[in-house]
């Protein structure tokens, strides 16, 4: 059957701002599905909160909306735009919900949208575990035992039945939110009233424990003439407990004979059919007895997902396209496998490598969190390796985590000795490496395997990589011949790692291993394990003595370094940059190469560049890949940290960098150094000094005077920074600094108190500059940029401010030696402009300002690296006046975390960001409010609680009448409330959370509260504010932690109160195409 | 080896390597490391694209005279359970593979796969660039070769493979057939399958089997529906199986060279007509030969577990299991008949045609009457089964027993009790309804069905 003619605009949903649980793999999905969708001759209309992703580019849809993905700004569009059908199994749970939410209340009868690619029933029975339940008992196919508790007494009378433990799981919640294991019935009570919280339901499934069985994912694909394939099989290497999303995961199913894997193959299948989905995508889970084979499905997700996204690139078969396609009328035996371009896509891939995936946490960035992985996801980010062997996918997997590790172990990391037992045993982020550190010690595969509940098969390829590891250890590396190269390579060891094992370098090994012939070849993922040929260039690096499959084409070749796992700091904001780099280059005549290792990215998928290889960012893996392909040079400014990292390293092996030099970037990087540049140029910066114990920050703090920001000097996203207000704060700060890296000295920077804080983008081609914009900070200074709301152009700087912002980073990027980016963090007090840094390269706000301004400036960078003149780009003029505001905030991760605390400062700790658009500032702000929380708070949710500290009190009363004015009625701890009586402002007194009740933490729990406004002091994590805060986070009540944003939040729901917030496409608004 | 590289692999899991050569008759060489018996072994060198299912290949006995590379690279994950083996003797006389794991785990495994190649007497070499020997053999077509851990010497091994007999030149079916008939019924199917798979139906039907290397899936398969099986030589003569008055006949999967099987294929001619009768395979290309059709050598054949086959009669796609180096060539069974081929009349030797246009031609064979092409292989446009539309008659290329594979097309099995039945409706079922027909998920529906 061809595709459907009678529809002819689509509207698709995307997952809005990158949270835990659901990142840029569904901008990878989402981005696929419109290019497939529009090359199809559809009209598709787009509704994305999230600037950072290339599906919200203007060129990807025909109307691209960057508005809050809620029933009512998408019924808006809806009644804009009247598509003929929406398709929304490619936004993740976000946007199969607001589906559903507009299916269930009428709008998409009212002007008639038909849903495709899945019909709510469908949608209903996935999802409702009581309704997929009985599907499965029709099916005769077994769940776990369990039912539904809607109080702790049914939780409890439920586990009278089943035994201890069980696993609780809330409805409908995002990547298993709220959920847990509990073991007694104190962790029982516990989850359960969480979860009943959490859950819209009010629902809590309550489950046989199936921990440490082994779990698998099948990915499956149907269409609507009843064909059905399954596209990858994963087994997870961490046991059944720990999320799938947190667990390290292994592609194909490796331990299951060929009748256990069929028979999950042919559950699947019809679990899709009974559920009823008609077309398209969907990811069954199963749990397996190890013991004696009992087989039971955990879940089905009736939509595509992180996994999906892993098994496209594990396979090369693109699901979201083929969903996409398969959701207007195409059946699977009428599209091409991308790949072959010959054969049908309606077959199973056939893979001839192992793939692996490895998560990345933050614990580090959440302090007080418990950092036991869990059925709720915690990872921010993920690598996926492909090797010829686990062993080899393994090692590349854990040396690209941009954690200091080289591989399995074989790199001198220092293990945490009081704890080790207990670290090689619970499910943390480290385990991996406490167990191969165990196997070195001595412990038997046996008995770690017993300890872990991990397979033996997983953890007898681990003995063996550490046998030949340790077989090395102590020879020097003279005594490696040709065949002990062979042998260390085929188990995964980098050339790092066997630095360190002979006591040499990685540049000596290199040269060695190279010396005696032996270096890596590149084969080709192509769905069939080359059974047919395959023209896409599609590669991973292995050590085989065999035939390599690459081949250098004809145009002049460029290569672009990726960004890594997205973690906090480094997210989807880079990966954007490095694909619109890819973009722009290949339109320029180039062939592109990217280089990256995180699955969920645009950036990996394999038709975003001419070629691509997935392979780790390291020194030793993008060597091999330039001595493969000889680029004319290496894009390293685009990506983040993480190739401009290796910027050095490549330049002196001879590798030509494409624009800023490295000099340039170590130039921007030394504070010395940079502080002589700003002198020289007649810059102020907040003065500063440098400490490396308590006594002689004491001595910097008598010069420069509290209050400091103080900070390790090599960071990243602000990692380890805090600002101090007196001694008794610094000697804390400074005990835990050298405590974590003692041989890192710290900064003390003066902290401007309530200055305001800007971000400045520029282009520079060496000659010229170029100003993308300047962004102005809602929150005061001390918050993390990247956590900061920021709105452009700003609302309340004078063009005399703006004018010298122009003026610093045009000085600077020409005296810096730009050539691409620049991006400048300044910060305005009493009408003066304090250089805070520069970045000579792509920052995080490249994308949000990009979208803002029409102006798409990591093309322009890219264009200008390759040589041309920011005159030949014909770009508007940076001094014009843009007529609409935009606005970005930071999402942030905090319900993840029960335990840390939540409040704002200098370390970065959001996960993503939403943008708003609109014809004034407070209207825009409303817009990213709502597209994170969805709805403003309304005086009928209850009370404003305000709590601020002494600092503040002076400025919270203008603050407290707006809200009164918007029919609120305010609430106040003692000290606050005496500030606002004494202004004339009525407010009721509530008691400290450390009071007896009732108290405002119980105000909380009731559901009284409508918004909290409590600003903390000082770097204090355990005082009354903490419980507070986290009381908030675990009731979803929206906590402000500066002023600003208060004052912001009134203003937009004002504008609010006023009518309706208009919606604006991306294509009505100026836009430049490169 | 070097002593360093020797000392490096001591403490894993593998052990000490033995140098063996892969050798092909083009003069391509392949080292590598013995993982299975040691000796020489020759035979056409094919490939398998399965992930899993080592097991079922290397005991299939389709595969005599072949040795046998799989693609996916580490190889003996699970072990081997020995009721998961297709035959108790295996035929393939080595294995290729780029990783042999020596310590496998699964809770059904009996022995490593390098301890059964070994007890097998199948020779196999390990740390192969499989996927470049994949790509060869696609590029240039199979041939035969060797392994060998006795002669490293290339040039000696060029010269026996070219003094080894070729796969077209040895009967292998008379090799690998049982020597005496035998009974197979719901009593002898493997009791370590039953948490997986239902217990079989009650005894409907008497099948006599030939067996031309016949994998004891199909047995397994014939018993589960309700067959209780009569397994007779390759050759018994038509008269004598007549004699028995089976429901039915089936015919088997084998090794080689079709052409080379005429003691089955000119019985099959009589059979055919007086009995319902379904072939797989080897079965398949037999009741092609009973029609006086040609049959082609493929360049690399199919071999594995993901070739999608359109069902022209209800144009739904099966993901198949397969393992065939030769195919019919549907054009020679006879004349196209318009009138039932959508009014065409002019061949086409690519067969997707006829899945684009959504046809199942029929074509008049001046034996047996009309012949509707029933399967196409959308991989590459080959004829995959036919149904004898005036003879109780039909066969497929591929595998409905899978074993190893997808089991999509089991509702085959299902098919033939039909035929068996008399309706002729037999072979419209849908692959949805049959799906989880078989199986056994578990404690819960079988406290459902007690």
């Amino acid at each position: 059957m061809p595709k459907r003619t009678d529809i002819k605009s689509i509207l698709v949903i995307g997952s809005g701002p990158i949270v835990i649980g659901q990142a840029c793999e569904f901008d990878y999905s989402g981005t696929q599905a419109c290019k497939v969708l529009k090359e199809d001759g559809y009209r598709v209309i787009l509704v994305n909160s999230n600037p950072a992703t290339i599906m919200t580019d203007p060129q990807l849809a025909d109307r691209t909306y960057v508005e809050p993905i809620t029933a009512e700004f998408v019924e808006r569009v809806i009644a804009k735009e009247r598509p003929d059908a929406l398709l929304p199994t490619l936004g993740g749970q976000t946007g199969l919900n607001t589906a559903v939410e507009l299916a269930k209340n009428g709008a998409l009868d009212k002007y008639g949208v038909e849903m495709i690619g899945c019909d709510l029933e469908a949608i209903e029975r996935g999802e409702d575990r009581k309704l997929f339940n009985e599907c499965m008992a029709d099916l005769g196919i077994e769940t776990a035992r369990s039912g539904y508790a809607y109080s702790v007494d049914d939780a409890l009378a439920l586990v009278g039945k089943i035994g201890y433990p069980v696993v609780l799981r809330p409805s409908f919640t995002l990547g298993g939110a709220g959920g847990g294991i509990a073991h007694t019935e104190d962790e029982l009570r516990l989850i359960v009233s969480q979860g009943l919280e959490l859950s819209p339901a009010g629902e809590v499934l309550v489950e046989e424990s199936i921990e440490g069985w082994k779990e698998y994912e099948m990915e499956v694909m149907r269409d609507k003439a009843g064909n059905g394939i399954i596209v990858c099989s994963i087994e997870n290497f961490d046991a059944m407990g720990v999320h799938t999303g947190d667990s390290i995961t292994v592609a194909p199913a490796q331990t299951l004979t060929d009748l256990e894997y069929q028979r999950m193959r042919v559950a699947s299948l019809a679990i899709l059919e009974k559920i009823g989905v008609e077309t398209g995508g969907s990811n069954v889970q199963f749990a397996v007895n190890p013991r004696d084979g009992r087989l039971v499905v955990i879940e089905m997700n009736p939509r595509v997902s992180r996994s999906s996204a892993l098994a496209s690139k594990a396979t090369g078969f693109p699901i979201a396209k083929a969903a996409a396609q398969l959701a207007v009328g195409y059946t699977l035996d009428e599209i091409t496998n991308d790949i072959t371009k010959a054969t049908p896509a309606c077959f199973e891939p056939s893979i001839d490598y192992c793939v692996v995936k490895v998560p990345r946490f933050a614990f580090e960035k959440f302090k007080g969190a418990d950092d036991t992985l869990s059925t709720r996801m915690k990872a921010v980010g993920e690598v996926m390796a492909i090797g010829r062997t686990f062993e080899e996918a393994l090692g590349k997997a854990l040396r690209s985590m941009e954690n200091k590790h080289e591989g399995l172990g074989a790199d001198g990391q220092p293990f945490d000795e009081d704890r080790f037992d207990d670290l090689c045993s619970r499910p943390t982020a480290e385990r991996v490496f406490y167990m191969g550190e165990a196997l070195r010690r001595g412990r038997t595969p046996e008995e770690v395997s017993a300890q872990t509940g991990i397979d033996p098969f997983f953890v007898d390829r681990m003995a063996d990589m550490v046998a030949v590891q340790e077989a090395l250890r102590g020879h020097a590396l003279a005594d490696l011949d040709a065949d002990a190269f062979w042998v260390a390579k085929r188990y995964g060891l980098s050339d790092p790692e066997i630095a360190y094992l002979t006591g040499s370098t990685e540049l000596e090994v290199r040269a060695r291993r190279k010396e005696l012939g032996v270096v890596p070849v590149f084969k080709t993922v192509d769905t069939c394990a080359a059974e047919f040929p395959s023209g896409t260039a599609y590669h991973y690096k292995t050590y085989e003595r065999g035939e390599s499959e690459i081949a250098r084409g004809s145009r002049p070749r460029i290569m672009i370094l990726g960004a890594g796992p997205n973690r906090i700091g480094q997210g989807i904001e880079f990966d954007y940059c490095c694909v619109h780099a890819s973009y722009a280059l290949h339109d320029a005549g180039y062939e592109t190469i990217m280089v990256n290792c995180n699955p969920e990215t645009v950036s990996t998928d394999y038709d975003t560049s001419d070629k691509l290889y997935f392979e780790p960012l390291t020194f030793e893996d993008v060597m091999d890949i330039v001595d493969a392909e000889d680029p004319l040079g290496v894009v390293v400014t685009l990506g983040g940290q993480t190739p401009l990292k290796l910027a050095r390293a490549l330049q002196e092996a001879g590798v030509r960098i494409m624009g800023t030099q490295p000099d340039a970037i170590d130039l921007a990087e030394d504070r010395d150094e940079f502080a002589a540049v700003l002198d020289e140029l007649g810059f102020t910066y907040p003065r500063a000094g440098m400490a490396s114990t308590y006594e002689e920050a004491c001595q910097v703090a008598s010069d420069i005077g509290f209050p400091l920001l103080v900070r390790p000097s090599y960071v990243l996203g602000g990692r380890g920074m805090a600002i101090v207000y007196d001694r008794d704060q610094l000697e804390t700060y400074m005990a835990e600094a050298t405590r974590v890296s003692p041989d890192q000295p710290i900064y003390l920077d003066r902290f401007l108190e309530s200055a305001v804080e800007c971000d400045v983008d520029a282009l520079c081609d060496g000659k010229e500059v170029y100003v993308g914009g300047v962004m102005e900070h809602i929150e005061m200074a001390g918050i993390h940029s990247g956590d900061s709301a920021c709105c452009t152009p700003p609302f309340a700087f004078s063009d005399k401010i703006v004018a010298q912002l122009h003026d610093i980073i045009s000085k600077l990027a020409l005296r810096l030696g730009v050539v691409g980016l620049i991006n400048l963090q300044a910060a305005i007090k009493d009408g003066a402009i304090y250089v805070i840094e520069a970045n000579p390269r792509a920052s995080r706000t490249v994308p949000f300002l990009s979208k803002a301004t029409g102006v798409p400036l990591a093309k322009c960078a890219a264009r200008i690296m390759a040589g041309e003149k920011i005159a030949d780009l014909n770009l508007p003029s940076d001094t014009r006046r843009i007529e609409h505001f935009s606005v970005k905030e930071a999402v942030m991760p905090f319900g993840r975390f029960p335990g840390a605390d939540t409040i704002l400062g200098p370390e970065m700790k959001s996960t993503g960001e939403v943008m708003g658009v609109a014809r004034t500032f407070p209207a825009a702000y409303a817009k990213t409010q709502m597209a994170i929380s969805y709805n403003l708070p309304k005086p009928r949710n209850g009370y404003i609680f305000i709590s601020v500290n002494d600092r503040d009190k002076r400025h919270i009363g203008s603050i407290a009448q707006d809200y009164l004015r918007l029919g609120f009625d305010l609430v106040a701890t003692e000290g606050t409330a005496r500030v606002l009586r004494a202004l004339g402002i009525p407010v009721k007194t509530v008691r400290r959370v450390s009071q007896p009740s009732p108290n405002i933490g119980d105000m909380v729990a009731n559901g009284e509260i409508a918004l909290m406004i409590n600003t903390p002091y000082g770097h204090d994590t355990r005082d009354d504010g903490y419980y507070l805060r986290l009381q908030a986070v675990r009731h979803g009540v929206t906590n402000i932690t500066t002023l600003a944003p208060a004052q912001a939040l009134a203003s937009a729901m004002e504008t609010a109160r006023m009518g309706e917030l208009p919606i604006t496409a991306l294509q009505d608004l100026p836009q430049v195409y490169l | 080896m070097s002593q360093l590289a020797n000392e490096m692999l001591a403490h894993t899991s593998k052990p000490a390597p033995v140098p063996a050569l892969l050798v092909l008759a083009d003069g391509t060489v392949w080292p590598g490391a013995s993982c299975g018996a040691e000796g020489e072994a020759f035979g056409e060198v094919c490939f398998n694209t399965s992930l899993v299912g080592y097991v079922e290949v290397i005991t299939d006995p389709s595969y005599a005279g072949q040795i046998v590379t799989m693609t996916y690279p580490q190889i003996g994950n699970y072990g081997v359970c020995l009721e998961d083996a297709q035959r108790n003797r295996t035929a393939a006389t080595g294995m290729v593979v780029h990783d042999m794991c020596y310590t496998p785990s699964n809770w059904r495994s009996g022995e490593s796969l390098p301890a059964f190649l070994v007890r097998n007497n199948i020779v196999g070499i390990e740390g192969v660039d499989t996927r470049a020997l994949v790509r060869h053999i696609r590029e240039v077509g199979a041939q035969q070769g060797v392994i060998s851990t006795l002669d490293l010497d290339p040039k000696s091994l060029v010269a026996k493979i070219e003094a080894a007999p070729s796969l077209s030149d040895v009967n292998y079916v008379e090799r690998v057939s049982c020597e005496a008939p035998y009974e197979y019924d719901a009593s002898t199917v493997p009791a370590s399958h039953a948490f997986a798979l239902a217990a079989p139906a009650p005894e409907r039907y008497h099948v006599v089997a030939y067996d031309c290397g016949m994998k004891d899936g199909i047995l397994e398969n014939l018993a589960r529906v309700g067959c209780r099986v009569t397994v007779v030589p390759w050759d018994t003569p038509a008269e004598k199986v007549l004699a028995a008055h089976p429901d039915g006949v089936f015919l088997s999967n084998g090794p080689g060279d079709p052409d080379r099987v005429e003691g089955t294929y000119t019985q099959v001619e009589k059979l055919l007509g007086k009995v319902p009768v379904f072939g797989i395979c080897l079965g398949h290309q037999m009741i092609s030969k009973a029609c006086g059709a040609q049959i082609e050598k493929l360049k690399f054949g199919h071999r594995g577990g993901n070739q999608p086959v359109m069902n022209l009669r209800t144009h739904r796609v099966e993901i198949t299991s397969q393992n065939h180096g030769f195919g019919l060539l549907f054009d020679s069974l006879g004349p196209l008949v318009p009138e039932l081929s959508g009014g065409a009349s002019a061949p086409h030797a690519d067969l997707r045609y006829w899945v684009e246009k959504g046809i199942a031609p029929v074509v008049h064979n001046d034996r047996f009457g009309r012949i509707q092409l029933t399967h196409v292989n959308l991989n590459d446009g080959t004829a995959e089964g036919i149904a004898l539309l005036d003879v109780p008659a039909f066969s497929v290329q591929y595998h409905p027993e899978a074993q190893a594979g997808p089991t999509d097309a089991h509702y085959l099995f299902t098919a033939f009790t039909r035929l068996m039945d008399g309706r002729s409706d037999y072979l419209d079922i849908d692959i949805a309804a049959d799906r989880l027909a078989g199986w056994n998920f578990g404690a819960a529906k079988e406290a459902a069905h007690a």
